[in-house]
């Protein structure tokens, strides 16, 4: 394995590892992006004006949808209808699954973080002169932060992850040594793959860690006193949970 | 304004998916860009088109490669998809590839008008259909039973049972059921009384109605029988029939040979058939095989093989 | 649908219905594709509850101590929990051809997916445990202490208990996601529902097949479903004080 990704012709090749690092990371993001220009909106309402929390409950039901079954029944619903070369046959189906793993833990945690702001600081916000809108983005979003990126950083290992199984439709992405490997019994290149992978999702979570430390606002963080105090969670909340463990599927 | 915003919404995401679409094709299942220069003097009709099929066919000896050594063509660029299987049909039939990797029993070749390009030079070889078994299990009785299915299975009989299953969705054991019964080989005996045996088949819908034709000759015999089907690709198979996973799958000769010996030269059935005995390694063995044959071969939609003239691999090399 | 050339021979008419004959491919088709197999899909639906709940048990009982450990010995914390994280970020499918290799199996065990999902659950509870354990009030455990309780007591006494209900929060997401792992585990020719999948997928050349793929899902949906009323019945079972204050 070792030997094989030591092999700078396996890096730079046309369909290499450079390609398909970063066709892997394309069908990471857009699924990423959908989700939060989806998630994070409608969390914040959801979170603000407390209606609609039953979409949060519909939004963790769709995780339980096995994600092989999903892909093959949105590729066979789509295929017929997509003509031409290209691949948005495959990519459409993809994307669709990768969307549906990423908006719930967003969603869920965004609502999460606005309702474990404290009551007092919206009352202040308030009394203060804010409007609705105001108070979304200028108090509850910045508190909800910490968890709108847990929750973000939960769905990025879940993408990354499962985006593995673009390659099982024919895309590239670091899936495709993963299936090519075994088909060929080329296993040095099939455990690569799945290193790579790993190691993407790594530093994608390191990336959001360092993201999260410098938008984070401190006060909020709690990094501006020397030892972090129950002060800044809802007060009569529970303790602190944890976050939201992450899944993968695939 | 909502409905008008979210419309907006879902259309952006299809351009982005689109634009998407079209620059990963190219950059991450390209063969080489430069093969249409490489070519020398004018374009060559395969440099125009993309060839789809699996993993490994584009690497196998028989494969990309072959095609190049064979008929020195070579395809614009190569999409990896499936072994002949949905993805391979469908990106065919609706043009996300213009030429397949299909086997030549397929129903879908009939169905959509596909045109099979011939194979003058013998890139492929026979392939017949075969048991591939465990030598410990292969008994007087259980091969004289499976030996009985080869005599009576011919390329015919196995493209309209395909249909049966691929086609018309009847179940498979009940495909094999019917068609034993109609040959006579349904009638009970005693021959593999007291033998068990796992079968295995690979992940295509041929390769179980293969394994559960020999389930069900076998169980008529007396034989205990239990299957574990679809279990992938050769690769996966071939160590589970070694490590006593599985004991007997269905095979094809060709393949199967150069599967044990990739410098295998035979093609002719009788040829590749007396090659892949010696080949084959302990502890497994091959029985008779049938008349039947499944090969690999480069199908083009009915459009593509007027548009070039097309009837046999040999053409694509030509300038078009 | 099909051409005159097509359809069977005279031979084979008498016992399999002509290729005319209407197949409902629709995904309504699945209620009798599933009375049509029923015996294998039972089979497999059986083999998939089985695949889905063992290895979040046996991942349990191993997250429980490892998770212990990270909360007893902070310096543990970040390692267990780094390298927890990073077994979680290996596809599935590589992870299961390649457990043979790893545990010396054969390739076509079912206790290699087994092992690989014991693997996932044990990242994924590991840092649940700790923190379960972590949140636990202070107070609760300095009341223990006073009132003589030794320090294993306490443990399996008061915060253990305590922690049940964010470890019960992690074992159903692990429980469901085990659902859908286990099903791609179908694509090697693992018996499960994964294979109802990969059927559909082969038999939906040219026009879609949708019975298999449908049913596949509504079982997967409901075993999911069912595994996770599972751990919420033994979660209120091993906490009654909660129903107590909740009242119903």
């Amino acid at each position: 394995m070792i030997q094989w990704l030591n092999d700078p012709g396996n890096w730079t090749a046309q369909g290499g590892i450079f390609d398909q690092l970063w066709a892997h990371l394309q069908y990471a993001l857009i699924a990423l992006v959908v989700a939060i220009v989806l998630a994070l909106p409608l969390g914040l309402l959801i979170g603000h004006t407390g209606r609609g929390r039953w979409l949060v409950t519909v939004a963790n039901a769709v995780r339980s949808l096995p994600v092989l079954g999903l892909l093959i029944l949105l590729y066979v619903m789509l295929a017929p209808h997509i003509h031409g070369r290209g691949d948005t046959v495959y990519l459409l189906p993809t994307e669709i699954v990768l969307i549906l793993l990423a908006v719930p833990p967003l969603l869920a945690s965004t609502v999460a973080g606005v309702e474990n702001v404290d009551p007092a600081v919206r009352d202040a916000a308030a009394g203060m002169g804010m409007r609705g809108g105001q108070v979304v983005r200028k108090v509850e979003l910045p508190n909800a932060l910490p968890l709108v990126f847990s929750g973000l950083r939960s769905a990025t290992l879940q993408v990354i992850a499962t985006a593995t199984v673009a390659a099982y439709l024919g895309l590239g992405g670091l899936g495709r040594f993963v299936y090519d490997g075994q088909a060929s019994q080329n296993f040095a290149e099939r455990n690569a793959g799945a290193l790579l992978v790993a190691l993407l999702a790594v530093v994608a979570d390191l990336l959001l860690a360092v993201a999260q430390r410098y938008t984070v606002s401190r006060g909020v963080s709690g990094r501006f006193s020397s030892r972090p105090d129950a002060s800044t969670s809802a007060e009569g909340g529970p303790p602190e949970l944890p976050a939201p463990p992450a899944t993968h599927t695939a | 304004m909502k409905k008008a915003l979210t419309s907006a919404l879902v259309a952006a995401c299809a351009t982005v998916l689109a634009a998407c679409g079209s620059s990963g094709s190219s950059g991450s299942n390209g063969l080489s860009g430069g093969s249409s220069a490489s070519a020398g003097g004018g374009a060559t009709v395969a440099s125009k088109l993309v060839l789809g099929g699996s993993p490994e066919f584009k690497t196998r000896t028989d494969g990309v490669p072959g095609l190049q050594r064979v008929y020195g063509v070579t395809f614009g660029s190569y999409k990896t998809l499936d072994a002949g299987g949905p993805l391979t049909i469908n990106a065919l039939k609706n043009g996300q590839i213009d030429a397949g990797d299909i086997f030549t029993t397929d129903p879908s070749i009939p169905a959509n008008g596909f045109v099979v390009l011939q194979d003058p030079k013998n890139l492929y070889a026979a392939q017949n259909v075969l048991p591939l078994i465990n030598k410990a299990k292969a008994t007087p009785g259980v091969s004289s039973t499976l030996n009985a299915v080869s005599a009576k299975l011919d390329t015919n009989t196995l493209a309209q049972l395909d249909v049966h299953v691929i086609t018309d969705k009847q179940d498979p054991d009940a495909v094999a059921k019917g068609w034993l019964a109609s040959v006579g080989l349904n009638k009970t005996g005693t021959a593999a009384q007291g033998a068990s045996i796992k079968i295995g088949s690979a992940n295509f819908q041929e390769s179980v109605l293969l394994a559960e034709i020999y389930a069900e000759a076998l169980r008529a015999q007396g034989a205990n029988i239990t299957t574990r089907l679809n279990i992938g690709s050769r690769e996966t198979y071939i160590p589970g029939l070694k490590d006593g996973s599985i004991d007997l799958i269905p095979e094809y000769s060709g393949v199967l040979l150069q599967f044990f010996d990739p410098k295998a030269t035979a093609v002719s059935s009788a040829d590749v058939y007396a090659a892949l005995q010696k080949a084959v390694p302990a502890p497994l063995t091959v029985l008779d095989q049938s008349s039947a044959e499944d090969k690999d071969a480069i199908v083009v939609t009915k459009t593509t093989a007027d548009k070039y003239h097309l009837t046999s691999i040999a053409d694509l090399a030509k300038n078009g | 649908m099909t051409p005159p050339g097509l359809t069977a021979p005279p031979v084979l008419l008498h016992h399999a219905p002509t290729a005319g004959l209407a197949v409902d491919s629709s995904p309504g088709g699945m209620f009798s594709y599933f009375s049509d197999h029923r015996d294998e899909v039972l089979n497999w639906l059986g083999y998939h509850a089985w695949l889905s709940a063992v290895p979040v048990l046996a991942g349990l009982l191993i997250a429980l101590p490892l998770g212990w450990l990270a909360r007893r010995y902070r310096w543990t914390y970040p390692p267990l929990v780094t390298a927890a994280g990073v077994l979680y970020t290996i596809p599935s499918i590589a992870l299961f051809v390649a457990m043979p290799e790893l545990i010396g199996t054969q390739i076509l065990d079912p206790i290699n997916v087994a092992v690989a999902l014991t693997v996932y659950t044990v990242a994924l509870l590991v840092r649940v445990v700790a923190d379960g354990l972590a949140a636990v009030p202070e107070d609760v455990a300095q009341a223990a202490t006073a009132m003589g309780l030794t320090r294993r007591q306490r443990l399996l006494k008061v915060e253990l208990p305590l922690a049940v209900p964010v470890i019960a929060a992690g074992v159903r997401v692990a429980v469901v996601a085990n659902v859908s792992l286990v099903a791609v585990a179908g694509t090697i020719g693992v018996p499960n529902l994964g294979q109802l999948f990969t059927t559909g997928f082969q038999l939906s050349v040219g026009n879609p097949y949708y019975p298999p793929i449908t049913l596949g899902i509504v079982l997967c949906v409901l075993l999911a479903l069912v595994l996770d009323l599972l751990v919420v019945g033994a979660t209120r079972l091993v906490t009654p004080w909660r129903r107590a204050v909740g009242g119903s």
